[in-house]
């Protein structure tokens, strides 16, 4: 039965739900695998294979679009109101994170699409009725001598992206556990480690004729530092929270301690996404075998920890208010 | 000349009979299951040395609104006189100003499917120069609205007589909703 002042349902609602959560995990993928591929495109690029683009550029420039683009609809689906979507296009608020990311993502989706259509050029020309898309090609070929300047332009853009979802949630003064400045880096962190492990995954699966074994161990390599960023950070970002005194503390005591949210943090969040995927990048890199069997379990490891932690951080933002 | 427009809540003379979340209801036509404004009542202490507790909930109309900072159409605004008020129209229920409100204030209204809160009965009354239906409904005065620039309103001689708190002062929204808290503690 309701108090007499009436139901307080309300004011228990999660309002944004896992629907948000995979947003940010889908949006973190796709500015991770850019980030990667770039990384990759810069650094490890002077094998010559049967293609000219690496299978980790090919992944990473599959992945992005298709991630950001469900990200999207998700996105919009889970607005009380998605057909009323185009006020965000139409206004700009430069004071809201959320205003900002719109800009970000509208800048960031373009190039990401034509990025993916220069890599995928061949398979594009095979099919005819993808043939307009073959003239458009040609005319942004014809800026090569653009192409350093647009793809710093990208991975900034793409670093935007991966931040701003911290972002998103840490400007909120209301809610104490997402209210920090570690949140935006612990993001990123993140995104670029579900790059890494997306990109392998499926350069691992689908192509498999380009993979480069010095470029996966470069990818392994980059992981082990950003596992080895992300750890210490996450703890960084609690205790910055355990010591914020107040309310500040006991909920945020409260988000690692109690019922089943505890349970995907420690067990999802540290054991499945941090601690094995750190263990299988260790022996893979000490045995100098990349067996598949570990780079798949890594690469798995590695993205469900990611979306455990989106989904970990929305839900106890929201039950742990104070 | 703009408004500074205030509530003032004093605790001493609330009897939590709720007529004034039922006259807010009735005014607004706010759907079942929701609420603009309530007033928690909990007993405190342990007997026989037992009080009770009134707390107003409802939104406190901040100087300082974080719902319209971070509102990415701008339906979430503030006026001139410093209300803050959301146009439906552009409102595309993203919940973020749900989120951002420390006071919990703000709820989806299950018929228009839009983000809702108390609005001081603006439309129907306030920009009549009528006091919100909360206020005008009150059985013990507890509940006093006005312009503190007015020197003379009840609300302004109030604010030099009583000590007011604000809720959640330390977080800087300056809430125009403020209260005078209950005068006689419980004894534990």
């Amino acid at each position: 039965m309701s108090p007499m002042w009436g139901s307080t349902a309300q004011y228990e609602v999660m309002h944004w739900s896992w629907a948000i959560a995979v947003y940010l995990f889908l949006a973190g993928i796709s500015a991770g695998s850019i980030i990667v591929s770039l990384l990759v495109k810069w650094n490890r690029h002077e094998r010559s294979n049967s293609s000219i683009w690496d299978a980790m550029i090919k992944s990473g420039t599959l992945v992005a679009p298709v991630s950001i683009l469900a990200g999207l609809f998700l996105l919009v689906a889970d607005l009380g109101r998605p057909l009323s979507f185009y006020w965000l296009l139409i206004r700009f608020n430069p004071l809201s994170v959320m205003s900002l990311g719109v800009l970000f993502l509208l800048i960031y989706t373009p190039i990401v699409l034509v990025f993916t259509l220069l890599v995928f050029e061949r398979t594009i020309v095979k099919y005819t009725w993808l043939s307009p898309l073959g003239s458009f090609i040609e005319w942004v070929k014809s800026l090569h001598s653009y192409a350093k300047t647009i793809e710093y332009f990208l991975m900034a853009a793409a670093l935007c992206v991966g931040t701003y979802t911290g972002f998103l949630l840490s400007a909120l003064y209301a809610i104490p556990l997402w209210n920090s400045p570690v949140l935006p880096i612990v993001f990123l962190t993140s995104s670029i480690s579900s790059g890494i492990a997306v990109n392998i995954l499926i350069g691992l699966v689908f192509f498999k004729s380009t993979i480069n074994t010095e470029s996966i161990k470069y990818l392994l390599v980059l992981d082990l530092r950003v596992i080895m960023t992300e750890l210490p950070l996450l703890g960084i970002f609690f205790v910055g929270l355990l010591y914020g005194g107040g309310e500040v503390s006991s909920m945020a005591k409260a988000a690692l301690s109690h019922g089943g949210l505890a349970l995907v943090f420690w067990l999802g969040v540290i054991g499945i996404g941090l601690l094995l995927p750190l263990a299988t990048v260790i022996l893979a890199l000490r045995s100098h075998v990349y067996r598949v069997g570990y780079i798949l379990t890594n690469a798995t490891a590695v993205l469900l920890g990611v979306l455990l932690l989106r989904y970990y951080i929305i839900y106890a933002g929201q039950i742990y208010l104070g | 000349m703009a408004k500074a427009y205030r509530l003032i809540f004093d605790e001493n003379l609330c009897i939590g009979c709720q007529a004034c979340n039922v006259a807010c209801r009735l005014e607004n036509d706010v759907p079942e299951g929701v609420y603009r404004l309530q007033v928690h009542v909990t007993t405190q202490g342990v007997f026989p040395h037992l009080g009770m507790h009134f707390e107003r909930r409802s939104c406190v109309m901040c100087d300082e609104p974080p719902c319209v900072s971070v509102c990415p159409t701008g339906a979430s605004f503030q006026s001139k006189d410093g209300l803050v008020h959301i146009h439906e129209s552009q409102c595309i229920t993203c919940k973020y100003c749900i989120l951002a409100c420390p006071y919990h204030a703000r709820f989806i209204n299950p018929v228009k499917n839009v983000v809702e809160k108390c609005t001081f009965c603006f439309d129907s009354r306030l920009s009549k120069a009528l006091d919100p239906a909360c206020v005008s409904v009150c059985t013990t005065e507890a509940l006093r609205f006005g312009d503190v620039s007015q020197e003379n309103s009840t609300v302004a001689m109030l604010s030099r007589k009583e000590t007011l708190l604000f809720p959640k002062a330390h977080l800087g929204t300056k809430p125009k909703v403020c209260f005078i808290p209950a005068r006689k503690g419980v004894k534990v």
